[in-house]
């Protein structure tokens, strides 16, 4: 039977799904120590050949530090031994590699959530079975809901758990290694820092650490809660949580050079360990399990009615089996972008810093004092305006092109082309014509006898010369759009005006704008969205300059991000942004919808 | 609210759009209070014609007169003419009270005098309750009425009507006419009908003008130009069924012949087209042992057509081409059948080879088929 084949896909489609669900959370669980992991065995192998070059430390040294799992190769074995991570000692003359086998030890899969999320898998692939043989529509839909909820917030719970615990078992273990380290330098005479570096940890010694300013590449936050941490200065091992991550630290007493024996506290060496990032917070990973298990079940929810019609469902797999690739397009490199945009704009997020810390809305409240942006934001506002002018040009131009003559045809398409050009071709011709010196638009005023003008280089001025260029390029597009807009006015509305009495002016005021309302509105809200936008001509012809002048926001994003680096400040930017490009969007959509409802 | 109507008179008028010539040269009088309707198919100029008249269009030459004076630089809206459109073209972002009231406003009417008279005439109307209402919301009808309103509102001396009643259906078509005609004789205003309809024309007009390829063929009364039309082109326009025809050529003792009938006297006409009305045949069944004593020619039914209250049949002679007879219901008679015809002479029509009424055919001399 057809009917039997395509209604058993239900269950296994709800086990498939949420098999998928409880595999993504264990491999988004796994994939974080898995990589810590890989990261603190280069550090092993990096800190074991920093101390191979120390003067006065002997092979055995370097072989005890790692417990065995380290071998002193020869230069010309290379580093790339099967299954070790390798690392040149003496970067200037090779004379031997450092192979260090990955740490073992730990649970390398968290079998305990995996077997949770087998168990909800079941129970999906269960319910669902048993909702197929008794077809009528679940009367309580939201009790599985909450049941699959909370199933799978068990398993991210669970994996979370056994994440934090593996990552703090490596940090730990790397903590220490550097300590080992450190002492193992002291002991065969070499000086403080010189230990420290051979950890290859941030570090500081004595008075330093009450001026947290000066502890290495550390956030602020992280340096004055090590600073005013307890066991600074007597404890081996201490945890600072700071800045939405965890740090380890470790306090070592060095010599403070040969034959000089650490007596005071100022002689003693801290090492700071920058610890393991905690990037998962168990929140997120709980929201997005019911957000997971929600969906799941609504799609099972929705299957299982069409069970009892089977060419209703297979009529519907076979829908969604085609919209898979553009949907899976469209969360890839659509919906994915805009939520790690979002995540990104989160978090204190700058390319040179491995660290990201959480810093939930700081980001946006940073951007309300942020006088630069602000500013951006006001040009953005005030090259806008050259919307309404431009709207003004292309419907007179429409109007006088009405009658379609072959001349004002030419003129047409000329007016249409800069529509249709490369904006940075564009830019760079205005930025040849509006030259200070060499210009032909100073040229120009120069044979009449006028002075220069500093088109683009007057803060005054470079604007406005944008916003004429503004005008210049979308006229054309608008003069077609509404030149269509009048074609669809019925001409008999003219004609019963006329007879009417209503002159060129009250025909114009009563029926061509009236007419034209919904494409002045579209003109209006496209052409505003694209002048939120603006940036390729002000990257062409301006940078922002002259005194940030013509600095737009989307500009101001750009370099945010990719000159300043700091991604997340440019991530909440952008999402400003967004809100209030997608604000007038939504107006839009309002608007139409009404006139739909209307016609 | 009663004004002197005015009357209209095109002199000469003349419109040619590129190739086409649209209006030839018409000279056409519509007196002060006259309901005139001008007819013809689609094509004819009558739209166009209405379009110069109202100062839509420019004429190429010839002058229109409205009352006593030449209106070619006057502009539409100082004509002093209202129009009601085909489509209705009402405004659609206006209310129905709006729409009424638009011709006042851009004319500086206040708003207190476009209200009363807005609503005087939407009580005339019977739209008081539809005044907030927009175009978009009213039925076909309801939108009709606002178009006439519109019109009626600026109290114009002549009102102008391009086929206003082509977009509604068959039933409120007949009662929007009535309406018109009603309306006409309360105003009593000068108005200009256009119709491709021909009943519509017969039964609204005072006077009808036939117009084709831009001519004015006959200007008369419904039933001048129905009894008596002016050519060929009017006799086969107004009628339903058309009026019959058959070729006549002369013959070598110079008398007009053609099919079964010879007509007597000498004919100054080299060829000429009989005309008869469908309804100006009688007819009878042969039965074979008592034939009709005198019919003036027999025929076979070929198909019958029967509309209830009459019978519509379709002949094979007296020539090539088919006639067709209209017969009361009582009647029996079936396709296939042999019929005797009989024509009622005085009421048939000769045209000249030019196309014009020459008068009726006399009694043909020799009447039955060889």
């Amino acid at each position: 039977m057809r009917g039997g084949g395509a209604a058993r896909v239900i269950p296994l489609a709800a086990a498939g799904a949420a098999a998928a669900a409880g595999v993504l959370i264990l491999v988004v669980a796994a994939d974080a120590p898995s990589r810590a992991r890989e990261r603190a065995t280069r550090a092993e192998a990096r800190a074991a050949a920093s101390l191979y070059e120390l003067p006065g430390v002997t092979e055995a040294d370097v072989l005890s530090l790692l417990d065995g799992r380290a071998r002193i190769v020869a230069p010309e074995a290379g580093g790339s031994g099967p299954g070790a991570h390798a690392y040149r000692a003496g970067a200037l003359e090779p004379d031997a590699w450092i192979a260090v086998e990955p740490q073992g030890g730990g649970s390398r899969w968290p079998w305990a959530a995996s077997a949770l999320a087998l168990l909800g898998a079941l129970c999906m692939a269960g319910w669902a079975a048993g909702r197929r043989r008794s077809p009528p529509p679940p009367r309580y839909p939201a009790a599985p809901a909450l049941l699959c909820a909370a199933l799978f917030a068990l398993v991210a719970i669970t994996a979370q758990h056994w994440s934090r615990g593996e990552l703090e078992a490596i940090s730990a273990s790397r903590v220490g290694l550097g300590l080992r380290v450190a002492e193992i330098a002291g002991a065969s005479g070499a000086d403080p820092e010189a230990a420290a570096r051979a950890a290859g940890l941030p570090w500081a010694s004595g008075a330093a650490l009450d001026e947290p300013d000066r502890i290495w590449t550390m956030p602020r936050e992280v340096g004055e809660a090590i600073a005013a941490g307890p066991g600074l200065r007597s404890a081996p091992r201490y945890t600072v949580v700071a800045a939405g991550a965890t740090y380890h630290g470790g306090t070592v007493a060095l010599d403070r050079g040969p034959g000089v024996r650490a007596q005071t506290a100022d002689d003693t060496v801290h090492l700071v360990f920058l610890g393991y990032e905690e990037t998962t917070s168990p929140a997120v990973a709980l929201i997005a399990s019911a957000l997971g298990s929600a969906l799941i079940v609504s799609l099972v929810l929705f299957l299982l009615p069409l069970a009892a019609r089977p060419r209703a469902l297979s009529g519907t797999l076979a829908a969604w089996g085609f919209l898979t690739p553009a949907a899976a397009l469209l969360l890839l490199f659509t919906f994915g972008p805009l939520l790690f945009s979002l995540w990104i704009s989160l978090h204190d997020w700058r390319l040179v810093d491995p660290a990201h810390p959480f810093l939930g809305l700081a980001n946006y409240r940073a951007l309300l004092s942020d006088g630069a942006w602000w500013s951006a934001v006001r040009n953005t506002g005030v090259f806008t305006l050259h919307v309404p002018l431009a709207m003004a040009v292309a419907l007179s131009l429409a109007l006088l092109t009405r009658e379609s003559r072959r001349a004002v045809r030419w003129a047409r398409l000329a007016l249409f082309l800069p529509s249709i050009t490369s904006v940075v071709a564009i830019a760079v011709v205005w930025k040849w014509l509006l030259n200070d010196g060499y210009g032909l638009a100073n040229r120009a005023l120069g044979a009449m006898g006028l002075g220069p003008v500093a088109w683009l280089s007057s803060p005054d001025i470079a604007l406005v010369s944008l916003m004429v260029i503004g005008v210049w390029m979308v006229v054309g597009y608008q003069m077609v759009v509404f030149q269509a807009g009048l074609a669809a006015i019925p001409r008999v509305w003219y004609d019963a005006a006329r007879v009417d009495g209503a002159g060129p002016w009250q025909r114009f005021r009563h029926i061509t704008l009236p007419g034209l309302r919904h494409t002045l509105f579209f003109v209006l809200v496209t052409s505003v969205i694209g002048s939120f936008q603006v940036f390729g001509l002000v990257y062409v012809m301006t940078e922002g300059g002259p005194l940030g002048a013509t600095d737009v926001a989307v500009y101001h994003i750009y370099r945010e991000a990719w000159e300043f680096l700091r991604f997340g400040n440019a991530a909440a930017m952008s999402w400003v942004l967004f809100g209030v490009v997608f604000a007038a969007t939504w107006l839009h959509f309002r608007f139409l919808e009404r006139r739909s409802a209307h016609a | 609210m009663t004004r002197e109507p005015r009357a209209v008179v095109l002199k000469r008028v003349r419109k040619r759009f590129r190739d086409v010539t649209a209006v030839a040269d018409v000279d056409l009088e519509v007196h002060p209070g006259e309901l005139m309707v001008l007819v013809g198919p689609s094509g004819c100029g009558k739209s166009t014609l209405l379009r110069l008249i109202a100062g839509l269009d420019e004429p190429d030459a010839g002058e229109v007169w409205i009352g006593d004076r030449c209106v070619d630089e006057v502009a539409p809206g100082g004509r002093d003419v209202a129009m009601v459109f085909q489509s209705y073209a009402l405004y659609p972002h206006m209310t129905v009270a709006e729409n009424l009231g638009f011709g006042l406003r851009v004319r500086g009417a206040g708003p207190a005098a476009t209200e009363a008279r807005v609503n005087e005439v939407a009580g005339v109307l019977g739209l008081r309750g539809l005044l907030s209402r927009r175009p978009g919301q009213l039925s076909g009808g309801q939108q009709q009425r606002v178009a006439l309103g519109r019109a009626m509102v600026r109290d114009p001396g002549v009102f102008l009507f391009d086929e206003p009643l082509s977009n509604l259906d068959a039933a409120l078509r007949l009662e929007t006419r009535d309406e018109i005609a009603a309306l006409h004789r309360r105003l009593g205003t000068t108005m200009i009908f256009v119709t491709h309809d021909q009943v519509e024309a017969l039964s609204l007009g005072q006077r009808v003008a036939v117009m084709d390829q831009g001519r004015v063929h006959q200007v008369g009364t419904p039933h001048e130009v129905y009894r008596r039309p002016a050519n060929l082109f009017v006799a086969g326009f107004v009628g339903s069924p058309p009026m019959n025809r058959l070729r006549l050529v002369r013959d070598r003792e110079g008398r007009l012949a053609g099919g079964p009938f010879v007509f007597p006297g000498g004919s100054p006409h080299r060829e000429a087209t009989l005309g008869v009305r469908p309804e100006d045949l009688t007819l009878a069944v042969v039965a074979p042992p008592d034939p009709d004593p005198n019919p003036e020619f027999t025929a076979t039914a070929l198909r019958v057509e029967s509309l209830g209250s009459e019978q519509r049949i379709r002949l094979d002679g007296p020539g090539e081409a088919a006639w067709v007879a209209r017969a009361p219901s009582a009647l029996h008679v079936t396709a296939g059948d042999r019929v005797a015809v009989s024509v009622a002479w005085e009421r048939t029509h000769l045209f000249g080879a030019d196309g014009g009424r020459i008068g009726a055919a006399p009694r043909p001399v020799r009447g039955s088929r060889p």
